[in-house]
């Protein structure tokens, strides 16, 4: 579980760096987030640590393959949010769940693990709410692709 | 903002030609400083010719799109999936059909299909759905 503030200066940064650079963004100190802008709470917290969970591992090594960096594609991302969407000025609680990992064989005939994991964001934990609501979710969809044989 | 009926379009959007600075200050955005994304060196030690752009970057385009039309505050649900690469130089155009209009917790909500694609071969290097509230809360009353 990591604290991740919405800071109004990361938000221009991110609708800058995205075709984004409108007033909504730019002109209001509590500005609203870009739909994919949840994936920086890696500056809060390292993500992904689901990837090299023992299950990922065990899947790879039988599959006949190395669970390493280069060999890793993102297939997918899908935000969900709940609720207002998160402002500039908010804090948000993050935490990563694995979901389910399966073994694929690509159009080619390599092997491919895939791994889909959630980071959940949550609002601080309240006297009545110890979890604190639930804001937004990110799921993740990723692959570790077995090597081509040369 | 957009007919929400099934089948209206939203006007394309260029991005583009994909320079090495429109890719570094994305990964400097977002933290993922993956190499692979900017170190020639380092993709074709992974096998790759050069290096090529952060799928993510073109998410952000396509989110970008979906917000200018839609709103700041009305998305409810952006999923892509990352199809092919891209390089710089490339040119990309943004597209956004409504696939349907419905109804959530008394929320008009409206589903597009998106895709961004390459200029030239028209391939498409990702595509998703995006759901945005047709009336956010906040926004203010046409």
């Amino acid at each position: 579980m990591a604290v991740m503030p919405i800071e109004w200066g990361k938000v221009r940064e991110y609708a800058q760096a995205t075709g984004a650079a409108r007033p909504e963004y730019l002109d209001d100190p509590h500005a609203p987030i870009p739909p994919t802008f949840l994936a920086t709470v890696v500056f809060w917290t390292p993500i992904g640590e689901s990837l090299r969970s023992p299950q990922v591992l065990k899947a790879c090594a039988e599959a006949g393959m190395e669970a390493g960096r280069h060999s890793l594609l993102s297939l997918e991302q899908e935000y969900v949010y709940h609720g207002a969407l998160p402002r500039a000025g908010d804090r948000l609680h993050a935490s990563e769940q694995l979901r389910d990992v399966r073994v694929k064989q690509t159009r080619s005939g390599r092997s491919m693990v895939v791994v889909r994991f959630t980071v959940s964001f949550h609002d601080q934990p309240t006297l009545q709410d110890e979890q604190g609501e639930l804001r937004a979710e990110c799921r993740y969809t990723s692959a570790y692709l077995q090597r081509e044989h040369p | 903002m957009i007919d929400p009926v099934p089948g209206a379009t939203l006007p394309e959007r260029s991005f583009g030609p994909v320079t090495a600075t429109d890719i570094v200050r994305y990964q400097g955005a977002s933290g993922d400083m993956n190499p692979i994304h900017h170190d020639d060196d380092f993709a074709r030690a992974a096998g790759y010719p050069a290096a090529f752009s952060a799928g993510m970057l073109s998410a952000g385009w396509l989110a970008a799109y979906c917000t200018e039309h839609l709103g700041e505050t009305g998305v409810r649900r952006y999923r892509t999936r990352f199809r092919e690469v891209v390089h710089r130089g490339d040119t990309l155009t943004a597209s956004a059909k409504v696939v349907r209009v419905f109804e959530v917790d008394r929320e008009q909500r409206v589903e597009l299909a998106i895709r961004l694609r390459k200029d030239g071969d028209g391939s498409v290097v990702v595509d998703g759905t995006a759901e945005f509230a047709l009336q956010p809360q906040g926004a203010q009353q046409p």
